[in-house]
């Protein structure tokens, strides 16, 4: 019996008055991945930032190789060997990829000119593991599959003995999803402990050997691959039987044509959008998917009004809505629950009731249009209290607080960008609940998502978007398929996705 | 009183006692008896009436460069530009006076004002356009700008406006009568200061209750947001930095007039940083402006008296707004840091 | 080369090189501060001390040198208070580094009164008797002295320093992300102090010489907001420190173009002429913005600054 290399004895960690991570004992071994599932919220992240330094465990403590861990800070994790490839990369967009790896190298020689020949073995791992990326590129210009890659290259710089994958194929399509299990695989076999913390199920069954278990900060179970049907492991991740609820859209009656993107150019500091047209009959329901970083952000923030168009148009109910000069004074006209709540659609320093009532506040009308405590109790917004200032709140409550606002009363147009970003299974329901009770009542809904699965289920239609353009669209008829669609969102044509 | 409220409170105390006894300690370092001097300090602020007067003469400067900062400080921009606009407007209101010196002064002193005001908010609309056209940072160009309205009043002042009779000293001709600001008889206390209270009541009536108030709060909060619902964020920096000068352009004014009687070389006594460090401690809210200003206008009217009477070296009133600026801006950072100690 | 177009341009390229030189220092100090992701407008300031401290160790000691080593270390000094504050208490670095100048302000008016009017022993030109024989560049080392090629290696080693080395690159990153760097093993905090008082060291530096080995004499202020000015040419030289030389030329260029127009007694008033150089900087932040792509080069960690 091999002994662990890592052991968690009683540790836990607390942030204030929220227990992060509750009385956690795992021990992880070589050679094996180790899958910690568990949704988001659970403490994987946390209990694993521990291991690697960032974080001190409150109580408890950490062996590695069955001694107490002398672990300060991630310089001291990457010279003991341990690497972390992080959910959002820990990278340096605006430095070239060259500059990167050197960062996370310790052995970087004090003159780091590429003449220098102590360089090399730091670019031996990127010329195997991506040998089209230019080492001089700045990240920023690499896909995002191509800078996990250079994540990857980081960790097999220092010979981690023990890597840790953070939420890894979040960002990927399937077919890189496919390629990055086949890389932690070899990890394992070449006598690293792997530890794999994720949400997703096909995560785990590609890769892991073990699986732990953990919700609200607990481990709640650990079992070996097999040892469970997967449905078991799901109830254990959220706690009592779950039937997902998003079910299939009703058909249209007729097309009424509501929602039209006619012809859009547009263009920003790297990205830009080439002739997307696109109709969204009243009613319907319209996913667009693709792999992040295609034009998404930009697609979103020029349906919505906020970026202006260089060439087309996008129309709402007879009326143009889109912005054509940046200093154009413009207000939206759908109900738009844009990416990154914190940042893009609420104001810290008001309150809640305040940020309820942003568009008659923006008009210099006073009246309040709904009752804002009754607004905050039906979409979840935890605490509900109209006084409270929107700082205050997790990125899960201001997700539903503009869920709330955008939501709470009839739109004819709604554009939904992830809207259950970082929301619990109880929240997902409520919010697409009232989307497509939106929808229902005679909206056009347009709604960007990550999740495939999702978009394959509750879509009247799927577009995908890929560079800037929308490559197809698709009646989502019941013969879509995970792979096909993934072809699209890469370029690869379907037979070369499925080797 | 809230939790909030009761903290901010805590946090300026602290700050008065850490002021107080830096001020102790530099007048120790002086070589001078340090409660002594801080006694004289405040007696030279408000002792009697003499000094009230000198106080108030020199609050009101101060309190309109404050709120001149203030206004653009509202939508988060960083303005120190009041110095320079407080000179344009000086320029612009005296050129008023010498276009027309025979008005009646009742005629003659709006004239002025608004001239003032109008050459004080075209010196703030340029740094505002360029930020709002160009996004270049409006602090480094109001701080540079600064510069180029003294040199411009020199330039008048050696040059075209130069008094004939006034035998190599630069300086205008003395304003008529009617271009003089009316004050209490036999003090320094004029117009300029009940228009500058004035002003911070309505701007807090502004900032507060009327209409445009949420939409300046959500452009500050918070800029893409306040444009996705139709708020134009250039507009609003235009006119609030164009309105911030214009109040500086009547400090300026009001100094030339009130005090000095005529355009010379040295108008202001650093009253646009000063004004711009007593809006950052008031957190650019009018209210608490007026008796921050007052604080600052006795420290600077104290210190004034101080080096005639007590050899006290005349920058000591720039050392100790300094001072008071570094306490203001340590104190918030340290508390925190020391109840994270606690904690942990 | 035309013998007479070369003693024409030549004075005009000394004087240039000469006037640029307290700038480059200056405006080398505030890039490598802001490629660590900190803006320091103290960095007037602490020209201004360097120039009082400079030139009052050089009167006392007669050695110019010493002056100016004196005038970088004071320039250093007072840039801890930025970083204690900064650093220390979080505090808001515009609102800090304006204390600092406001302190510097009084504190230089205060010490700098003895030393009006006084002496100080310059610094020896370049030239020597083996030079002067020399064509063309032995005019130029008679009339120049250390602080010209000091700028100029400043600058290439700088650059050089920032781009190729270990250190540099750990700089950049703090810049970037303090978060990230962090990740990596990096000591944000400590990465910051350190370009706070380089930056500093070079602001005084850059004072002395202005006092020291340019003007020679010492006045109230005499500063005259070169150290703003820096901070207003580090976004023109888009945070790259090779483009610190040619821009900071640029700029002396428009100060002596100033007072050659104003020694020649033009009609024009010499106050008139000396707003030229301040309305060339607004100038050249305009065009750069109007040229520049959004917000490209800007060190990702600065921009929560100026937001």
């Amino acid at each position: 019996m091999t002994a662990p290399i890592v052991q968690f004895d009683g540790v836990s960690r607390r942030f204030g008055e929220l227990l992060a991570v509750d009385d956690a004992n795992l021990e992880i071994y070589p050679g094996e991945v180790l899958a910690v599932l568990g949704e988001n919220g659970a403490g994987k992240s946390t209990l694993m930032k521990m291991l690697y330094g960032i974080h001190p465990p409150s109580t408890g403590r950490i062996l590695i190789d069955e001694k107490p861990s002398t672990i300060e800070g991630p310089a001291d994790a990457m010279s003991n060997g341990i690497g972390m490839v992080f959910q959002h990369f820990s990278q340096l967009p605006a430095l070239s990829v060259y500059d990167n790896l050197l960062l996370a190298w310790p052995q970087t020689p004090f003159w780091t000119g590429r003449r220098n020949p102590r360089i090399a073995p730091a670019l031996q791992t990127l010329s195997r593991l991506a040998p089209e990326v230019n080492p001089r590129a700045k990240l920023a210009e690499l896909s995002v599959g191509e800078q996990q890659l250079v994540e990857l290259c980081k960790v097999l710089n220092i010979s981690a003995r023990i890597v840790i994958f953070d939420e890894p194929t979040s960002v990927l399509t399937p077919a890189e999803a496919r390629s990055l299990h086949g890389f932690i695989r070899q990890l394992a076999e070449d006598g690293a402990a792997v530890i794999l913390i994720t949400h997703k199920l096909a995560d785990v069954e590609a890769c892991a050997d073990r699986i732990a278990v953990m919700r609200r900060g607990g481990i709640v179970d650990i079992s070996q691959r097999g040892d469970r049907e997967m449905s078991e492991i799901v109830s254990l991740m959220m706690g009592k039987e779950v039937k997902r609820t998003l079910s299939a859209p009703k058909p249209l009656k007729r097309r009424v044509q509501q929602l039209f993107i006619d012809k859009v150019c547009a263009e920003a500091p790297g990205a830009a959008l080439h002739d997307i047209s696109l109709t969204i009959a009243r009613g319907e329901v319209v996913g667009i998917a693709g792999v992040a970083g295609n034009g998404q952000t930009l697609l979103a923030e020029v349906v919505a009004g906020i970026h202006p168009v260089t060439s087309g148009d996008v129309v709402l109910d007879g009326g143009s809505i889109a912005r054509f000069a940046e200093n154009d004074t413009l207000a939206t006209s759908l109900g738009y629950i844009p990416e990154q709540p914190r940042q893009n659609a609420v104001v810290d320093g008001m309150t809640l009731a305040r940020n309820l009532n942003l568009r008659a506040l923006a008009k210099g009308a006073r009246s309040d249009e709904v009752n804002p405590e009754d607004l905050l109790r039906r979409f979840n917004v935890n605490p509900p209290e109209p006084d409270r200032l929107a700082g205050t709140l997790s990125g899960g409550n201001l997700q539903k607080l503009v869920s709330a606002r955008e939501l709470g009363s009839f739109r004819s147009g709604i554009l939904a960008c992830y809207p259950t970003m970082g929301l619990d299974l109880a929240a997902i329901e409520m919010v697409y609940g009232e989307i497509f009770a939106q929808a229902e009542a005679g909206a056009a809904v347009l709604w960007i998502s990550e999740d495939l699965d999702d978009l394959l289920v509750a879509a009247h239609r799927i577009a995908v978007l890929r560079e800037g353009r929308l490559v197809a669209i698709k009646t989502n008829d019941g013969t879509l398929s995970r792979d096909e669609i993934g072809a699209l969102m890469t370029g690869l044509n379907t037979s070369e996705a499925a080797a | 009183m809230n939790g909030f409220n009761r903290s901010r409170l805590v946090i300026a105390g602290v700050t008065c006692f850490a002021f107080i006894t830096l001020t102790l300690v530099f007048f120790a370092l002086l070589g001078k008896p340090p409660f002594e001097m801080l006694a004289k300090l405040a007696i030279f602020a408000v002792g009697d009436a003499y000094s009230i007067s000198q106080t108030l003469a020199k609050t009101t400067p101060i309190l309109l460069c404050a709120l001149a900062a203030a206004v653009p400080g509202r939508l988060g921009l960083i303005s120190v530009g009041a110095e320079g606009q407080l000179y344009a407007g000086a320029i612009a209101g005296t050129a008023a006076v010498l276009a027309a010196p025979a008005l009646p002064g009742i005629l003659l002193v709006p004239f002025m004002l608004m001239s003032a005001a109008l050459g004080g908010a075209a010196y703030g609309y340029v740094p505002g356009l360029l930020r709002a056209r160009l996004n270049i940072n409006e602090t480094i160009i109001t701080l540079v700008l600064n510069y180029v309205s003294v040199l411009l009043v020199n330039a008048l002042v050696f040059g075209p406006w130069k008094d004939p009779d006034s035998q190599g000293w630069p300086a205008t001709i003395s304003f008529p009568q009617g271009a003089i600001l009316p004050a209490l008889p036999g003090t320094r206390i004029h117009l300029g200061l009940l228009l500058a209270v004035a002003l911070a009541i309505g701007l807090h009536l502004f900032f507060t209750k009327s209409r445009m108030a949420p939409k300046i709060q959500i452009l500050a909060g918070n800029r893409k947001v306040g444009e996705m619902f139709g708020l134009n964020f250039g507009f609003w920096v235009i006119a609030l930095m164009a309105l911030g000068g214009a109040i500086a352009g009547i400090a300026g004014i009001a100094e030339v007039s009130a005090i000095q009687g005529r355009l010379q070389p040295t108008i202001s006594l650093g009253y646009g940083l000063t004004g711009f460090l007593v809006a950052w401690l008031s957190r650019h809210q009018p209210l608490i402006i007026l008796p921050v200003a007052l604080l600052v206008g006795g420290v600077v009217a104290g210190s004034d008296a101080l080096q005639l009477y007590a050899k006290v070296p005349a920058a000591s009133a720039v050392i100790l707004q300094g001072l008071l600026f570094a306490t203001a801006l340590a104190v918030p950072g340290i508390m925190k840091n020391m109840r994270f100690g606690l904690e942990r | 080369m035309n013998v007479e177009l070369f003693v024409t341009l030549a004075p005009w390229a000394i004087a240039t090189l000469r006037s640029a030189t307290p700038l480059i220092f200056a405006t080398l100090g505030e890039t490598l501060t802001q490629r660590v992701g900190v803006i320091n407008l103290g960095i007037e300031g602490e020209m201004l001390v360097g120039a009082c401290v400079g030139f009052a160790v050089g009167v006392a000691t007669g050695n110019p040198w010493f002056g100016l080593l004196a005038g970088s270390a004071a320039g250093g000094t007072l840039s801890l208070l930025h970083a204690a504050l900064v650093l220390g208490a979080k505090a808001n670095q515009i609102g800090s580094g304006l204390a600092v100048w406001m302190i510097a302000l009084g504190t230089t008016s205060y010490f700098g009164r003895a030393l009006v009017g006084q002496q100080v022993t310059p610094l020896p030109s370049l030239g020597s008797p083996a030079t002067d024989g020399v064509p063309f560049l032995g005019v130029f080392f008679s009339q120049m002295t250390m602080g010209v090629p000091l700028a100029i290696a400043a600058v290439v080693f700088a650059s050089w320093w920032l781009a190729h080395t270990r250190p540099g690159l750990r700089w950049r990153a703090v810049g970037e992300s303090a978060i990230v760097s962090a990740e990596n093993g990096i000591r944000p905090n400590l990465v910051r102090l350190q370009a706070i008082v380089v930056g500093g060291l070079l602001a005084g530096f850059g004072g002395a010489i202005l006092s020291v080995d340019y003007t020679q004499t010492w006045a109230q202020e005499m500063t005259k907001g070169r150290g703003l000015i820096a901070v207003g040419l580090v976004i023109v030289a888009r945070w790259r420190p090779a483009l610190v030389l040619p821009i900071g030329i640029v700029f002396g260029l428009a100060e002596v173009a100033t007072l050659r127009v104003q020694s020649l007694g033009s009609i024009i008033s010499p106050h008139l002429l000396a707003t030229a150089p301040y309305l060339a900087v607004v100038v050249i932040l305009i065009v750069s913005h109007a040229f520049a792509r959004r917000g490209s080069s800007m060190p990702a960690d600065l921009k929560s600054v100026f937001a």
